[in-house]
């Protein structure tokens, strides 16, 4: 899209805001459009150029800031941003597909909203844009209600099970979801570790939001899932085929180490042991766990297990 | 003066007018814009016009009659946003996946989905709930995300104006990259990764490519409104990227039989999803469904463990037995290691 195309949107929107909100300060409106201040007051000052012929002094956008407030005393009729385009209501409504099924009735009549107020002589396209995106990820039902006691700051409880152990309880206050790798994971305080954690939602079972309320802090951010990060004492040494080498390569980058083989090998954190077997039997035959030697015998045993063996 | 400023002041003086405001009164209204000879005139206003109707402006041309003359008009009814009387609920559903996928790093017509969010918060004032949904997607590793962000643009823009783009593919596959003209029809999400689908014309068929694997991208810029190719009727991009390992399309289909008992038999639709079930006991659910890359399936019911067997065909079991097998021997005891089980 061209740089105009882009401010021209964002100007039509950014009068009818002020007018919705008059006395928005530089700095919230600013946000609003996720531009900088300067490029804001840049923006300001070509508005107050704009305006209608024959261009008298009240054809003109009186758009001003006082007292770093914004304010608006003549729009020219942009008291209302425009509708949605085909391009934005087809792109908001993949990215709600990236929470189906988890969101229930409420994805599916929003939508149905959101293309009555498309102009209807855009419907048509923004059924085949939106069909261009396929976002439907696997989101699990979890995350329905997880959603809704983060916002409304109310504590969890679920089973939660360990590798090669049966659910224990937890109750967990949560603070963020995170999806990374297609994994969703939930990332809280956990009142029985006493301890800050992130879970899978794969391993809960029997979820349930009760109505103890929290308070938040204010920076909780989950640190995204790196087997290869923080590689200490504990980390395993997987050594890769040459076949598998060039995905891993891709994956780990600088932190897969080439082997004289055309293999490679790489070191990850050795504190999941249900993650680490699964990982390597994800490679068939390919990978091979060089040590710990405890490590390796996991690996035989998930598989002695599942052949029955 | 500055085009932005000029497409503005012509949105202000459509937007007030009552009547059609015809080709004269526009060149008399902008004469330095509009003025010099009468095809340059012309051709400018084509473009200011091009990029009202790209913006959603409603403007038509209507033809007079007794009662009114020819002009470019407006319909205020289109126009405005109206309020879409959206509940908490699906509001806070619209923003906290909007949001995330604004923050994931990567999703295709990021400035779409970020004036959206904006356009659908106008009528909210303060009740927009705050998203503590965040999502990681669409790169092979760290430090990718701008590449794919970019990416993932060019391709939206591509994708919806039907145009061809020229790319530069590496796959780990094999050695060194290719160059194609692919007609993308589309982009899919699965596990986190982008995939574009599209017809490949130097393979002369439908192919799949992982966007993070794209180096260079270039979309066809010779006339942008005039589409390049169709979609096929029918196309689906369900239907050519695969959501699990077992289904990338590397054989004939071969119907696969699985016994799930313990927590992996309640789990059984969500592990296998479209595949049939059947309940063959208490606690035992025997699952079947076509598989097209069977080593894709050995390897994930070989991390399933004693809760999940392959009963049939015999290949399938004979491929999942070997591979079993080389990964044990592979993992045998090092001698001088001692390993408690």
């Amino acid at each position: 899209m061209s740089n105009v195309h882009e401010r021209l949107r964002r100007l039509l929107f950014l009068v009818p805001y002020v007018s919705k909100h008059p006395g928005v300060t530089v700095e919230a409106l600013a946000k609003a459009l996720n531009i900088s201040r300067e490029d804001l007051l840049e923006e300001l000052d070509l508005l107050t150029c704009v305006g209608r012929p024959p261009f008298n002094p009240d054809d003109y956008i009186d758009i001003y800031v006082d007292n770093d407030r914004v304010y608006v005393d003549l729009d020219q009729r942009l008291f209302a941003p425009p509708r949605l385009t085909a391009g934005e209501a087809a792109a908001l409504a993949a990215a709600a597909e990236l929470l189906r099924p988890a969101t229930g009735d409420a994805l599916q009549s929003a939508l149905t909203k959101l293309e009555g107020i498309i102009p209807p002589a855009a419907r048509e396209r923004f059924r085949d844009m939106y069909r261009k995106i396929d976002a439907s990820a696997d989101a699990p039902p979890a995350l329905g209600p997880l959603t809704r006691a983060i916002l409304e700051r109310l504590e969890v409880t679920f089973g939660y099970a360990s590798p090669g152990r049966p659910a224990e309880p937890r109750r967990v206050r949560p603070y963020e979801l995170l999806s990374h790798r297609g994994q969703w994971y939930l990332q809280g305080f956990c009142h029985t570790r006493q301890d800050a954690r992130l879970f899978r939602l794969d391993r809960m079972e029997d979820l349930a939001v009760t109505t103890t309320a929290f308070l938040p802090p204010p920076d909780a951010r989950a640190d995204v899932p790196n087997p290869a990060r923080g590689a200490s004492e504990a980390s395993v040494r997987v050594r890769f085929t040459p076949t598998a080498a060039p995905y891993v390569k891709e994956r780990f980058g600088q932190d897969a180490r080439p082997l004289a083989d055309g293999g490679v090998e790489v070191r990850v954190a050795g504190d999941s042991e249900r993650w680490l077997t699964q990982w390597v039997l994800s490679f068939g035959g390919e990978a091979e766990v060089l040590e710990p030697a405890s490590a390796r015998a996991a690996v035989a045993r998930a598989v002695h297990a599942s052949i029955g063996s | 003066m500055d085009r932005t400023e000029r497409i503005l002041d012509l949105v202000a003086l459509l937007l007030d007018a009552r009547e059609p405001i015809s080709w004269a009164e526009l060149r008399e209204h902008f004469p330095a814009d509009y003025g010099g000879s009468d095809d340059a005139a012309e051709r400018k206003f084509e473009r200011d016009k091009a990029e009202l109707v790209e913006l959603g402006f409603p403007l038509s041309y209507v033809q007079g009659d007794d009662e009114r003359r020819d002009g470019y008009l407006v319909d205020r009814n289109v126009y405005y946003l109206p309020e879409a009387d959206l509940t908490k609920e699906e509001l806070a559903v619209l923003y906290a996946a909007g949001s995330a996928a604004l923050a994931s790093g990567a999703f295709p017509g990021r400035d779409d989905l970020a004036h959206a969010l904006r356009k659908i918060g106008f009528f909210a004032g303060e009740s927009l709930p705050t998203p503590r949904v965040r999502m990681e997607l669409g790169t092979g590793q760290e430090g990718q995300e701008k590449e794919v962000s970019a990416r993932l643009e060019q391709l939206w823009d591509a994708c919806s104006a039907h145009k061809w783009v020229q790319l530069t593919y590496g796959s780990p596959r094999k050695d060194g990259v290719t160059e194609r003209r692919v007609d993308p029809y589309g982009l899919a999400l699965r596990r986190g990764v982008w995939t574009l689908v599209g017809y490949c014309h130097l393979r002369q068929g439908l192919r799949t490519f992982h966007v993070h694997r794209i180096r260079e991208l270039k979309v066809n810029t010779a006339r942008p409104r005039t589409p390049d190719f169709e979609v096929p009727a029918g196309f689906s991009l369900d239907a050519h990227v695969a959501y699990f390992p077992w289904q990338y399309r590397f054989h004939e289909p071969l119907e696969v039989t699985l016994q799930l008992t313990g927590p992996q038999a309640s789990r059984a639709g969500s592990l296998f999803p479209g595949a049939a079930l059947e309940p063959v006991g208490e606690g035992v659910v025997r699952a079947r469904f076509p598989v097209t890359f069977l080593d894709g399936l050995a390897r994930f019911v070989l991390s399933l463990g004693s809760d999940c067997r392959m009963e049939g065909p015999p290949e399938a079991r004979e491929r999942l037995e070997h591979m079993a097998a080389n990964i044990l021997a592979k993992h045998a005891p090092v001698e001088g290691q001692r390993v408690s089980a």
